[in-house]
């Protein structure tokens, strides 16, 4: 099954069941078991799981775009949760598929942003024209977008496969997508001047959440540190290193 | 946002030009200590870049019937990888092979292809470019260098300025103005190919920070070309030119600036056994940027590959990736200076140095910083 035919109505699903006004709610503890039935019933928990237990059998890879989803429309973690459970990585390939899932959300939430964010930009009128027109906003949401492209295409890379993410390569996905929560909630927040600190605003939903899932099982430094040693322990050089243990292209 | 560009991996297939490229690289390199490996771009050596034209590591993207490899971008990607990482002396090949010759193929007439492609395959035809003037750096479509139409071709009168290599060049792309005036902007802009040997041109080298002098002014002064010194179509010349700023800023040499000097603080690191939490965290930091960009080098290098002109791609690649090649100096010299106890190799330190000195020109070269967002911006629907 092609990524795209799984995105589209699990997306349509998320929009209808965690609009802003019930995920203020659920971030209020409000219970979720009617939402979280209706995801149950649709079939999409299962789809990392076994065939043998009765589940899609889905390559880890498949369900990145789903995780982003989740990211994009502050849908609970605990889906995205109960689909690692049931795919039965056992415990160090969970802790992997989590960094990664994690990071996926990062990603969703970070294009989420990037989009509330130009499209306010366009907006937005100051000084007879739109805050977009200022060359000092442009430059922002420019660096914006590329710190986005950066934290979703390692999360694409830290994913690819079959199976669940290797140690490396999920430390990877989480230190890029936690480095750049700083910059990408900063800048979506200078550029939405007052109204992005109102309550009733809905860009807080999402800005709140990357500084959450920026510290969720370690924040950059634990990572690259993990990172570090892997690099330092060896006599690879650099690209050589990146090439073998990153991009797989060493056999 | 940017949903086109998404994770693409290396084919297989083109590891023999690696394995090649790597062996060259290593053979050109063994002498040179590290301060002038970290000059890779710099670096000129045309015995190295003939010897690479005979490997048949040149041209990867062109036909066969121009001498090319007919290989693709991925291919070019991989050879260039394993030439910077060594940081083998390019110079002398670089501009012609990544954004000349394509150009050429691209625009010029089958005389044109004939003329330059195989030359430049070998390694023997040494092209520079011709973009900035002392009046128009970031604003190039305020070019004043000016060709008229003679009888017989062109007759150029104007000034170039920042060219890197010309010197040494046989031959400069010039965008030129040939009709209007600078307030017509993009309109009546066209390229030349200058023959640099030609009577009127006259070239005097700069010297940078660093000492070295691998840029120069280039005067032109009632310089005669033939008609068919004109590459493409007259007026075209703005359109030409951004196309040809894609190849130039869509390759991996916009992350690999300073990676002999990355390379050589990890083997500092190493022999003198320090691997403590705060230095692998930023060892772990400067590698994670790293894959970062590789990644997005390579999702670039696979729309070039789809036979697309991803210039706003290559902007986002080129502005983070110049970010990292100039903060990697900044973190190293901190981290070094942190650890007065430990002995640090002259070689490291000159490499260090030139790094730092020459850094601020990561993120000039092939446009600036500011420019490269305001075309990101652009991408994104503002203004």
């Amino acid at each position: 099954m092609e990524t795209n035919e799984l995105l589209e109505p699990f997306e349509r699903m998320l929009a209808k069941l965690f609009p802003p006004s019930r995920v203020r709610e659920i971030d209020s503890s409000a219970e979720w078991q009617d939402e979280l039935a209706e995801v149950e019933a649709s079939g999409f928990l299962d789809i990392l799981a076994p065939e043998a237990n009765g589940g899609a059998g889905l390559p880890f890879s498949a369900a990145i775009a789903l995780f982003a989803a989740l990211g994009r429309h502050a849908a609970p973690l605990g889906i995205g949760r109960a689909m690692l459970e049931r795919a039965g990585y056992g415990e160090a390939h969970s802790a992997n598929s989590e960094l990664v899932m994690l990071s996926a959300m990062m990603a969703g939430a970070g294009d989420r942003l990037l989009a509330m964010t130009t499209a306010y930009a366009n907006e937005r009128v100051q000084f007879g024209k739109p805050i977009g027109r200022q060359q000092a906003v442009q430059q922002n949401l420019a660096v914006m977008a590329e710190h986005c492209v950066a934290v979703r295409l390692t999360v694409e890379l830290a994913g690819d496969g079959s199976g669940p993410p290797d140690g490396l390569r999920a430390a990877l996905a989480k230190s890029v997508a936690s480095t750049a929560v700083p910059l990408i909630a900063n800048i979506a927040h200078s550029v939405h001047g007052a109204i992005g600190i109102s309550a009733e605003y809905d860009l807080q939903l999402f800005t709140r959440r990357l500084h959450a899932w920026r510290a969720e099982q370690g924040s950059e430094s634990r990572h690259h540190r993990s990172l570090g040693k892997s690099l330092l322990a060896g006599d690879a050089k650099s690209v050589d290193w990146l090439r073998a243990e990153i991009f797989d292209e060493i056999a | 946002m940017f949903d086109n560009l998404t994770l693409a991996r290396i084919p297989d297939g083109d590891d023999d030009l690696r394995q090649l490229a790597r062996k060259l690289a290593a053979e050109a390199v063994a002498e040179m200590p590290l301060d002038r490996r970290a000059r890779s771009w710099s670096g000129f050596d045309a015995d190295f870049s003939r010897k690479l034209g005979a490997a048949g590591l040149l041209g990867l993207t062109l036909p066969k019937q121009y001498g090319g490899g007919e290989r693709g971008p991925f291919a070019r990607f991989v050879v260039v990888e394993e030439l910077l990482a060594a940081g083998a002396p390019v110079a002398a090949h670089w501009i012609a092979d990544r954004q000349s010759a394509p150009l050429i193929l691209n625009y010029g007439t089958e005389a044109q292809r004939e003329f330059y492609l195989p030359r430049i395959c070998r390694g023997e035809a040494l092209f520079c470019i011709g973009m900035s003037e002392p009046g128009s750096g970031s604003d190039l479509a305020s070019v004043r260098t000016r060709a008229e139409r003679t009888a017989s071709g062109w007759r150029v009168n104007g000034q170039k300025i920042w060219t890197s290599n010309s010197l040494a060049s046989d031959y400069m792309i010039a965008l030129v103005r040939t009709s209007g005036t600078s307030e017509d902007r993009h309109k009546g802009l066209s390229q030349l190919i200058v023959d640099l040997k030609t009577p009127g041109v006259t070239i005097r080298p700069i010297e940078d920070l660093a000492g070295d002098a691998h840029f120069s002014e280039v005067f032109f002064e009632d310089v005669e070309l033939p008609l068919d010194a004109l590459i493409g179509e007259e007026g075209q010349g703005w359109q030409q030119v951004t196309a040809e700023l894609a190849f130039e800023r869509s390759g991996p040499e916009r992350i690999y600036s300073s990676v002999v000097l990355l390379d050589g603080w990890l083997a500092h690191l190493r022999a003198v056994g320090r691997s403590d939490d705060a230095t692998a965290a930023l060892v772990g930091s400067m590698i994670a940027r790293m894959a970062a960009l590789r990644a997005m080098s390579i999702a670039c290098t696979a729309r070039l590959a789809a036979g697309e002109s991803p210039v706003v791609e290559a902007s986002l690649v080129k502005d983070l990736g110049t970010a990292f090649e100039q903060d990697l100096p900044l973190a190293i010299a901190d981290d070094l200076a942190s650890h007065p106890e430990e002995p640090v190799s002259d070689e490291l330190r000159r490499t260090l140095e030139y790094i730092t000195l020459v850094a601020p020109s990561f993120s000039l070269r092939g446009g600036t910083r500011e420019i490269l967002r305001g075309i990101i911006a652009r991408g994104m629907g503002l203004r």
